[in-house]
């Protein structure tokens, strides 16, 4: 039983060494409920400021004002093999979008979590 | 003594692979998911909105104005870079770190863009440069 253990640790040692992983983001989380709590045609520009802070970009797009919220976040993985490394960085963005009328009032809301799908990958090849 | 053929094949084998992968890095960086014809193919010019483009490939990474509407913009990437450094082979026996190193960057940069009308209806789409996948080929000459 002890062989066995000491077999499988020697094993993990083995196959986890070389390995390297890293993790980068840039902006604040997008939190799920101030999203959820903007209403169409009801929340107004201070309470979106109020739920989510100043915005990364102020836009203005067909004769609208736009809050544009982002963060990224960025995986790596190495497999530092001797003779061999595999490297593998994966980045993607949380984007939020609220379109304000000229009154002030939010218009619509566009949002989409892509960092909720991003994984530690080291294999390059592929998809 | 002399080696059978049966030995010498491996060994052979083992040599050749360790002198064609020494010292080699292979490296990948995407950013988003890279988006082909096949993905925007149900945008139809005049019928499509920028909200069912949303619904089926998620927020754009910008939005800016122009003069006949807005320009949303899907933004993604796929590098590949490889790299041999040859500088290994010969390690064991020199008493400095040597270095001849071949390497080779693909930038697979690209992106989408949409132009919609006052209404939110998407007039024109299309790749911004829509260059072919980058291969991991370290030879850069």
């Amino acid at each position: 039983m002890i062989f066995r253990r000491s077999l499988l640790l020697m094993l993990l040692a083995i196959l986890l060494q070389g390995c390297a992983f890293s993790r980068g983001t840039l902006g604040d989380d997008i939190r799920s409920e101030a999203v959820a709590a903007i209403k169409k045609a009801t929340t107004t520009k201070a309470e979106v400021l109020s739920l989510l802070g100043a915005p990364d970009r102020l836009l203005q797009v067909n004769g609208r004002d736009v809050f544009q919220y982002y963060r990224y976040d960025a995986k790596a993985g190495s497999l530092l093999l001797i003779i061999i490394n595999f490297s593998r960085l994966s980045i993607k963005s949380d984007d939020l979008f609220v379109i304000l009328n000229r009154e002030g009032i939010v218009e619509d809301v566009i949002s989409s979590k892509r960092t909720d799908g991003l994984e530690f990958r080291f294999w390059p090849f592929g998809e | 003594m002399k080696l059978p053929l049966s030995g010498l094949c491996p060994l052979l084998l083992s040599t050749v692979m360790c002198v064609t992968f020494v010292g080699c890095n292979v490296v990948r960086i995407t950013l988003n998911t890279p988006l082909t014809q096949d993905d925007v193919a149900f945008i139809v010019p005049g019928q499509t909105t920028l909200a069912d483009v949303i619904t089926m490939l998620g927020t754009p990474d910008s939005i800016t104005d122009s003069h006949t509407g807005v320009v949303a913009t899907y933004r993604f990437l796929d590098m590949k870079y490889s790299r041999v450094n040859f500088g290994w082979l010969l390690r064991p026996w020199s008493p400095v770190d040597p270095d001849l190193i071949i390497s080779r960057t693909g930038f697979g940069a690209d992106a989408f863009e949409l132009l919609c009308d006052s209404d939110w209806v998407v007039t024109h789409r299309s790749f911004l440069r829509h260059v072919s996948g980058p291969r991991f080929n370290p030879y850069p000459f």
